[in-house]
């Protein structure tokens, strides 16, 4: 039997993915350390490390700690600010064939709402992902995406400077009900989401008998999460994004094809690798390439036909 | 550019050619890189580190597993470990250049449990060569290198490295470590030079050893050692450089002591390091800015090797 093309291109909030995989915002750079180890064009796209008005220098070290089959950080959005972005990363960023979602990130509303017009105008950027979910920030970040009304309010905001380009909420799984934020987010006119953020959590020393990071507190990434993700992805799915016609970028402890695909069924349109992309930098590259085996073996020729398929 | 025209680091898989405990919890590893990962580490500096993925690596049998590691062993490995090198060895022939390298590692966690459990003819999938190296000023005569504990490795690369390539610079190597048995090297007692490091010996570079509980060479701390060196021998600021790998406090030793002697002096840092490229920020080393405030830079991608005048160190 002749081997069909299937076709791994999907419709996000309005852009042509040339594949369902991108990379996650904060485990990727501006992709430019990527490029030696993939081709970013054959993603659907990639998100920014987060960009703040000002640089942010970040958290003190230790930023980061092991933990069963996941990670804990708390880098603190360190990152060099919009000015220094738009003069040294998006001449870069524009030289990729791929769609660049930059993260958003703030201590106010207002700062949120500087850096995203400041960005719309620029041709480089396709999207943005509103990042109030961040649990390594006293300010901004998951104090916003943990309030319904807040969310609604910063999204809005942000909405209204975005211009044409899609904007995506990305939500904490740090909350009773996910998918009361995540209505939050799409009433107030939120593109696309994105889930699930890190989850709050903390590593002790026994012999010190501290915490591990210098924050105390981190974000939990990394296969430990997957299966609370893909189950916080199809609820949202079923509840909220389906009859909304929203689609979800699902994410969390994503490795390899398998997982890939699980999100996929549960009701992602595209999916993000994060913590796997530190250890094999071409993880992204690969799934995009599974996702094309896994289909053609199951008889599918039109990856769309998977998003939400779960029996 | 959607895929780096100019590739100086990537994935390749290494054969590991021996795996043997030193003593205690120090083991030696030389592997052995494929094709792709000769060539990418045929000019490779001492000082940078290539990171290995251990986590497929199975766990050797309990009884092989240090008592106070059992527990922490039972943790899945998910990141890659960082590793330099005491040894990289290039040869060259009509077939292209093959790389060996030479890894001291001391089983402290899950990861290095796992390593101990490599056999002659496995293979790993390993990234690199990551970070930058120490770098060795032209005109360079007198090289002062100060290493501690399970910093040293480097340290005798960059021995061999300075042996080989700089025939008008003499190295001098000052080692430290809590212990004698916590010296990552061969230790022999000789005649008249007292302890010996036969690592360094081998390679030709004179080597002195400072131990906190006088068990082996100098009771006292390294930099104190290196300190009375320097006393009692003709300098010139010019023309000498301290290089130092190893505990945070011993390289601001090292770094006071540099000062002191007005010497420029290189510092290789250590940081938990989820990636190893720059893309997770974890690594972040305090440094000096222009402006006279602070600013973090990545051990992974703007170090591992600083100016000791740049960083802050930390004290604790």
């Amino acid at each position: 039997m002749m081997e069909q093309d299937v076709n791994l291109t999907v419709d996000f909030a309005g852009l042509d993915l040339a594949a369902p995989v991108m990379t996650a915002s904060g485990t990727c750079g501006y992709a430019d350390e990527l490029s030696e180890f993939m081709d970013v064009s054959m993603l659907g796209g990639i998100t920014t490390k987060s960009i703040s008005l000002n640089p942010r220098k970040g958290n003190p070290t230790p930023r980061i700690v092991e933990t069963s089959e996941g990670m804990l950080n708390a880098i603190g959005l360190a990152n060099m600010g919009l000015d220094q972005f738009i003069e040294e990363k998006i001449p870069v960023l524009e030289q990729l064939n791929t769609k660049i979602f930059v993260n958003l990130a703030g201590q106010t509303i207002d700062e949120y709402v500087a850096v995203a017009d400041r960005l719309a105008k620029e041709s480089a950027i396709d999207g943005f992902e509103l990042n109030i979910s961040c649990p390594n920030v006293k300010k901004g970040g998951i104090t916003f995406g943990t309030d319904p009304k807040l969310i609604g309010e910063i999204t809005a905001a942000v909405k209204k400077v975005c211009l044409k380009k899609p904007l995506m909420v990305k939500l904490t799984p740090t909350v009773t009900d996910i998918s009361i934020t995540a209505k939050a987010a799409i009433e107030a006119g939120a593109d696309a989401l994105s889930l699930v953020n890190t989850f709050t959590a903390m590593a002790i020393d026994i012999e010190t008998q501290k915490p591990v990071l210098a924050n105390r507190t981190g974000g939990l990434s990394g296969p430990a999460i997957k299966p609370i993700a893909v189950y916080l992805v199809n609820k949202v799915y079923n509840e909220v994004a389906k009859d909304a016609g929203i689609p979800i970028l699902g994410m969390g402890g994503i490795r390899n094809t398998e997982d890939a695909v699980e999100f996929i069924i549960a009701g992602a349109t595209a999916v993000a690798i994060g913590t796997a992309t530190f250890v094999y930098p071409n993880t992204a590259e690969s799934i995009v390439s599974g996702l094309g085996r896994y289909c053609q073996k199951k008889g599918i020729f039109d990856i769309r036909e998977l998003i939400g398929c779960l029996k | 550019m959607n895929k780096a025209e100019s590739v100086t680091k990537g994935l390749f898989q290494a054969k590991v050619l021996s795996n043997q405990q030193i003593r205690q919890c120090y083991y030696r590893i030389i592997l052995e890189f494929d094709p792709k990962g000769s060539e990418l580490f045929r000019n490779v500096l001492p000082g940078q580190f290539l990171e290995i993925d251990l986590s497929r690596i199975s766990l050797p049998e309990t009884s092989r597993i240090p008592k106070h590691l059992r527990d922490v062993s039972q943790r899945q490995v998910l990141l890659r470990r960082p590793f330099s090198f005491s040894d990289v060895m290039i040869s060259r022939d009509k077939k292209g250049v093959s790389v060996k390298v030479e890894i001291l590692y001391c089983v402290l966690g899950p990861a290095t449990v796992r390593m101990m459990s490599l056999k002659n003819d496995d293979t790993i999938n390993v990234m690199g060569p990551l970070g930058n190296g120490f770098s060795v000023p032209s005109g360079l005569s007198q090289a002062i290198l100060i290493a501690g504990g399970m910093g040293s490795p480097p340290i005798l690369h960059l021995a061999s490295y300075l042996k080989q390539r700089y025939p008008e610079c003499q190295p001098v190597c000052f080692v430290g470590a809590k212990t004698c048995e916590d010296l990552p090297f061969t230790v022999r007692i000789g005649n008249i030079t007292g302890v010996v490091l036969e690592e360094f010996e081998i390679v030709r570079v004179p080597s002195f050893v400072a131990t906190d509980d006088g068990s082996a060479g100098y009771r006292g701390f390294v930099t104190d050692n290196a300190r009375h060196w320097i006393e009692h021998n003709q300098i010139d600021p010019n023309s000498t450089v301290i290089f130092a790998c190893g505990p945070e406090p011993m390289l601001l030793s090292a770094a006071l002591l540099a000062e002191n002697y007005k010497l420029p002096c290189q510092v290789s840092m250590e940081r938990m390091m989820a990636c190893g490229i720059g893309l997770c920020q974890s690594c972040a080393v305090e440094t000096k800015s222009s402006a006279g405030d602070t600013k973090y830079r990545l051990c992974c991608k703007d170090g591992p090797v600083f100016n000791a005048n740049d960083v802050i160190f930390h004290k604790a």
